[in-house]
C-alpha cells in the first residue's frame, strides 16, 4: 500500500481548501467533451431508471399529469456521483472539491443545449450564459401519448390568451412573436413508454399546452340525424369561412363511402365565399381538415391547474399552397 | 422555401415524387474520340435497382396513424389516415406501368382531372366481419395470376393480404382520380415534438381512406397496395347517391350493394355445381342455392385496429386528464406520502436489519432550495436524519449512487474523467513548479495563473535566470588571463628595471617585447581608408584599376606555376 503523501490534518485541510488548481476556463482543465455531455444528461435525468422518479406506480396512475419541480440538489448529487468513479484518494477528492463549484456552473449552460444535441442540430453559435433557472416539467400518462406522441407541447413564462382573429393579419403575426417570446426552453421532451411522456422545461411557466400534432390532424364531417353528411367551408388558412355548409355527396353503392371525386367537383364549383381553389389533394386536405385540439393548462398558484380547454378556432394551414411560384419551387425541390 | 414552417403553421402539398421511381435501370455512359480524322466511340453499361417497400411497409416508416391504434373512441365522422416519415412512398412506384386501366371520360362541364401523379397504395377501412387477414402467404396466393406475372415473378415473397367480398372492395376502393386526391404530403414545424419526431425533417404522407366506419364498430384500416391491380381500380369513378335528394335506400346504413337478396344477385362468379346436402324440407318454392360471393385478395402493407366507443379522441383524452402536481394520490395514504413529498420505503442496513427509511425523487411539488454544501464524494456523506421521525433520508444518498452507477457501466465516461484530472494535475504540477521558481527569479509572468499557465515559460524562465548569472559575474574583459601573466614578478617591467638596476622601466618594457597589445594596453583598430559609395557602371569604367587587377591576377598564376613546377597544368583562362 502506497503511504500517505500527507499525513498532517492541517496540510491536509490546507491541500483541500487552498486552489492551487487552473481555473475551469482554462482550456486544460475543462471537461473533455464526452464527460461534459454525459453530465449535462444526467441533469436532465437522462438514463435514470424510472422507478427512481416516480417510486410507487400509484403517484402516476393511468390517464393522469403530474407537474413537478426539478429538485437541483438531486440532480447535482447524481452529478456527485458520477465523478465519483475512479476517485480512490485526496488528490481526487481535492480536485473535486476545487473545481466542483465550475463544474456545477458550467454544467448549468451545458444542460440547455441537450434537446438540441439530441435532435442532430448545431450546437447555438451565442449559447444563452444567464444563471441557472428553476427546473420544472410535467409527466403525463395517458392513451393520448399512445395516439398522438408527437403532440405539440409548449410552455410559456406568461399566459398567453387564446388568439381568435385572422391568421393572416398583422394582430395573429404579433401574438405570434409575443407568444414565442415567452415561450420558455424545451430541455427535454421524450417518450419513456409508449404511454408516458416526460417534459422538462427551463424556468416556472404559467401556462402549458400540448396540441394535437399538426401531421395528425384528422378529417371530420358533420352529421346530421338522416345519416347525411356536411363540411364547413375553409379557407386558403384553413379558417372556417362562412356561407352554407358543402353537403358530402357518398357512393351509391355504400353509403359511408365518401365520392371523393364528386366532392371535390363540387367544391371546385361552389360560388359564394371563398373556399380554396381546387387544385389537387393538398387543398382537397385543407377543405377536409378538422382543428387541432389545444389543451392549456394554466393556473396562478404554485399549484398549476388546469381550465377548460380552449378551442383553437382558427390556426394556419398553408396558404402558401395557392402561390404558384412556391408550388414550382417545391416541385422542383422535391 | 427552404426554411420550415413557423411554430403553428404546417405546409401542404399534393405529392412528393422521388428522382427515380423504384426499379431495375440501366445507365449508359458513352463517349466519342476522334484523333486524326477517325472517330472512335466507347460505351460502358451498367445496371442498379431502386429498391423500396413494395410488399410490406416496415412499422418504421409508419410515424402515426388516425384513429390510433388499438383506439377507442367516436371516430365514426371521421375519415382514418395513416401519417408515413418517407414522404415519397406513396408515389415511389407506378400503379399502373402496362397502361391496362383506360384514361377516365371527363363528362362535360366538369373540372378537368388534377393530373397529378398517381399513388400506389390506398387506405381501406373494414369492419369487423368483412374482412379476413391472412398473415404471411406467398405473393403468388395473395394476387392473381396475371399480376403476379406483371409484377415481375418476384420469387420466395410472402407478404401479408387481406381477403374480402369483391362487391365490398368495389364499393370501398378510390378510382384513379380519387387516388390522387386521397393522398398528399405534409410539412410542420417540429420544434416542440418528442425525439423521435423533433429528430427528423418535419415531412410526412398522409394517406385518407374515404371510408366513415360506423358507430360502435370495431375496425380495421388496411394500407394496401394497388400495384398492377388494374383489375380492381376503376378509371372512372363510381356512381354517387344525391344527397340533395335524400340518400339511396340502400345507404341509410352501411349496407353494401352485394347484400340484397341473392336470388337477384347478377351474374353469380361461380356457383356450386351440387346442391348443398342439408336442405330444409318441405321445400317451398324454388329450392335454395347457395351462392358464394368472390373473395378478392389484396396485399396488405399495413394495417391496425380500432373501434369506434368510447371516449377517445385527443380532445376526449387531454380534458379528462386527472392534473395535479406531483405527489398528489386520488387516495390519501396510499402510499403514505409525507407532506414533503417523501415516501417511506424498506431498507436493509449495513448490519443487515431490515430500517423505514425516506426517499424522494427529483420529482417534487415545491421549489426547493439547491444544496450549496457539495460536492459530495461518497455516498454516506449525503444522508440525512429527519428529525421529527428519527428515520434516515436516503433520497440524495439514492442518487448519488444512481449517478455513480451510471458513470460505472460507461468506460468511456471513466476514461474522460481520468484524463480531466490528469490534464488538471499536470497543469497544478506546472503552476506549483512556476511559483517556485517565481520565488526565486523576478519572472516576467502574466498577472494571472491562467494566462501564465497559456504561456510559453521555458524562454522566460531562460532569460531571467541568464540576466541572474550574468548580473553577479566581474566583466568579461581578460579573455586569455593576461593580467594574471601581467601581476607575475617577472613580467613586471618596473620590478625588472629594479632587479636588474636598469636605467628605466622603458628599458625593461622593450626587454620584454616593448608591445603593449601583449601586456593587455587597449590597441586601436587600424584607420581604414574611406571609400566613397561606387556603382557598378563605375567599376567597370575604371580600367586602369582593371588592369591592376589582370596583372596582379596575373603575376599570382604564375607564381603558383613557378611553385609547382613546370609539370603544371596552364590555368584555364578566367579561373
Amino acid at each position: 500500500m502506497r503511504s500517505a503523501s500527507i499525513t498532517n490534518p492541517a496540510a491536509l485541510a490546507e491541500r483541500l481548501t487552498a486552489k492551487d488548481q487552473v481555473d475551469a476556463s482554462v482550456p486544460e482543465s475543462t471537461m473533455p467533451p464526452y464527460m461534459e455531455m454525459f453530465l449535462a444528461h444526467l441533469r436532465v435525468l437522462i438514463g435514470v431508471p424510472f422507478d427512481y422518479l416516480v417510486p410507487d406506480s400509484r403517484l402516476l396512475p393511468d390517464e393522469s399529469i403530474r407537474f413537478f419541480y426539478l429538485d437541483r440538489s438531486w440532480t447535482d448529487r447524481l452529478v456527485d456521483g458520477a465523478i465519483a468513479v475512479g476517485k480512490i484518494g485526496t488528490r481526487e477528492q481535492a480536485h473535486h472539491q476545487a473545481h466542483s463549484a465550475d463544474v456545477q456552473s458550467q454544467l448549468d449552460l451545458t444542460e440547455r443545449v441537450v434537446r438540441i444535441l439530441q435532435r442532430g442540430l448545431p450546437a447555438p453559435a451565442e449559447p444563452d450564459q444567464s444563471p441557472a433557472r428553476v427546473l420544472t416539467g410535467f409527466l403525463l400518462r395517458s392513451a393520448a401519448v399512445t395516439g398522438w406522441p408527437a403532440m405539440d407541447v409548449r410552455a410559456f413564462s406568461t399566459i398567453v390568451p387564446p388568439f381568435d382573429g385572422d391568421p393572416d393579419s398583422p394582430a395573429a403575426e404579433q401574438w405570434a412573436q409575443a407568444a414565442a417570446a415567452a415561450q420558455l426552453t424545451t430541455l427535454r421532451l421524450e417518450l419513456l413508454s409508449a404511454s408516458v411522456l416526460l417534459a422538462i422545461f427551463d424556468g416556472i411557466p404559467q401556462l402549458v399546452w400540448c396540441e394535437a400534432p399538426h401531421h395528425n390532424i384528422e378529417f371530420a364531417l358533420q352529421t346530421t340525424a338522416d345519416v347525411s353528411f356536411y363540411l364547413d367551408r375553409h379557407g386558403a388558412a384553413g379558417q372556417t369561412e362562412a356561407g352554407p355548409q358543402v353537403p358530402v355527396p357518398v357512393r351509391a353503392a355504400n353509403g359511408r363511402v365518401v365520392a371523393v371525386a364528386e366532392l371535390r367537383d363540387r367544391l371546385a364549383a361552389l360560388t359564394g365565399p371563398p373556399v380554396v381553389p381546387q387544385t389537387g389533394s393538398a387543398a382537397f386536405a385543407i377543405e377536409l381538415l378538422d382543428y387541432p385540439w389545444r389543451q392549456r393548462f394554466q393556473g396562478v398558484k404554485s399549484d398549476l391547474r388546469v381550465s377548460s380547454g380552449a378551442f383553437v378556432s382558427k390556426y394556419q394551414v398553408a396558404s402558401v399552397i395557392t402561390d404558384p411560384d412556391v408550388s414550382t419551387a417545391v416541385t422542383g425541390l422535391l | 422555401m427552404t426554411d420550415p414552417p413557423p411554430q403553428g403553421h404546417m405546409y401542404l402539398y399534393d405529392s412528393a415524387t422521388p428522382p427515380l421511381d423504384d426499379g431495375s435501370y440501366r445507365l449508359t455512359a458513352a463517349t466519342e474520340v476522334s484523333y486524326q480524322g477517325s472517330r472512335q466511340g466507347f460505351s460502358q453499361e451498367t445496371y442498379f435497382t431502386v429498391a423500396g417497400p413494395r410488399f410490406t411497409v416496415p412499422q418504421a416508416m409508419v410515424a402515426t396513424s388516425y384513429p390510433p391504434g388499438n383506439g377507442h373512441g367516436p371516430f365514426q365522422d371521421t375519415l382514418a389516415h395513416i401519417v408515413l416519415s418517407r414522404r415519397t412512398l406513396p408515389w415511389e412506384r407506378e400503379l399502373d406501368p402496362s397502361g391496362l386501366i383506360p384514361a377516365p371520360t371527363i363528362p362535360p362541364g366538369a373540372p378537368p382531372a388534377p393530373g397529378l401523379p398517381v399513388p400506389w397504395v390506398a387506405l381501406l377501412v373494414f369492419e369487423e366481419g368483412e374482412y379476413t387477414l391472412l398473415r404471411g402467404i406467398p405473393l403468388q396466393q395473395a394476387v392473381p395470376a396475371d399480376v403476379f406475372t406483371r409484377l415481375g415473378s418476384p420469387a420466395n415473397i410472402s407478404c401479408d393480404a387481406v381477403e374480402a367480398d369483391a362487391d365490398l372492395v368495389a364499393s370501398i376502393l378510390p378510382s384513379v382520380e380519387e387516388l390522387q386526391l386521397l393522398a398528399h404530403v405534409r410539412w410542420v414545424n417540429v420544434d416542440d415534438r418528442e425525439l423521435n419526431t423533433a429528430g427528423g425533417d418535419g415531412y410526412y404522407a398522409v394517406v385518407i381512406s374515404n371510408r366513415l366506419p360506423s358507430a360502435s364498430a370495431q375496425c380495421r384500416a388496411i394500407l394496401v397496395s394497388l400495384e398492377e391491380r388494374s383489375d380492381l381500380v376503376q378509371a372512372n369513378p363510381p356512381p354517387v347517391a344525391d344527397p340533395r335528394t335524400g340518400p339511396a335506400a340502400p345507404a341509410a346504413a352501411d349496407v353494401p350493394a352485394s347484400a340484397v337478396p341473392v336470388d337477384v344477385l347478377p351474374n353469380p362468379i361461380f356457383t356450386l355445381s351440387q346442391p348443398p346436402v342439408h336442405t330444409f324440407s318441405p321445400v317451398i318454392g324454388p329450392p335454395l342455392t347457395y351462392v358464394p360471393t368472390a373473395r378478392v385478395r389484396l396485399v396488405a402493407l399495413t394495417s391496425w385496429q380500432f373501434t369506434c366507443e368510447g371516449p377517445g379522441t385527443f380532445r376526449q383524452l387531454m380534458q379528462n386528464l386527472d392534473v395535479a402536481m406531483f405527489g398528489t394520490v386520488a387516495d390519501v395514504g396510499h402510499p403514505p406520502l409525507s407532506d414533503t413529498g417523501h415516501l417511506p420505503i424498506e431498507l436493509q442496513d449495513r448490519l443487515g436489519a431490515s430500517e423505514a427509511v425516506w426517499y424522494r425523487g427529483p420529482l417534487v411539488p415545491y421549489n426547493l432550495t439547491r444544496d450549496d454544501l457539495g460536492p459530495y464524494h461518497c455516498a454516506d456523506q449525503a444522508r440525512r436524519v429527519t428529525p421529527e421521525t428519527g428515520a434516515e433520508d436516503v433520497s440524495y444518498a439514492a442518487a448519488f449512487e444512481v449517478g455513480r452507477l451510471l458513470a460505472a457501466a460507461d468506460p468511456r465516461l471513466a476514461q474522460a474523467i481520468m484524463r480531466w484530472r490528469r490534464e488538471s494535475y499536470k497543469q497544478s504540477a506546472r503552476a506549483s513548479t512556476i511559483g517556485a521558481l517565481a520565488d526565486r527569479l523576478p519572472l516576467e509572468l502574466p498577472p494571472t495563473l491562467a494566462e501564465t499557465l497559456h504561456t510559453p515559460i521555458t524562454p522566460i524562465i531562460g532569460t531571467a535566470a541568464t540576466q541572474a548569472v550574468v548580473q553577479n559575474a566581474p566583466p568579461q574583459a581578460d579573455a586569455y588571463g593576461l593580467a594574471r601573466v601581467r601581476g607575475a614578478t617577472g613580467m613586471n617591467p618596473a620590478d625588472l628595471a629594479s632587479a636588474w638596476q636598469l636605467a628605466s622601466s622603458v628599458e625593461a618594457a622593450d626587454l620584454l617585447g616593448a608591445d603593449p597589445g601583449t601586456l593587455g594596453a587597449v590597441v586601436s583598430p587600424p584607420a581604414q581608408t574611406t571609400r566613397a559609395d561606387t556603382t557598378l557602371a563605375a567599376v567597370a569604367a575604371d580600367t586602369a584599376g582593371l588592369d591592376r587587377l589582370a596583372a596582379a591576377r596575373a603575376q599570382a598564376v604564375a607564381n603558383a606555376a613557378t611553385t609547382l613546377g613546370a609539370a603544371a597544368p596552364t590555368t584555364p583562362g578566367g579561373a
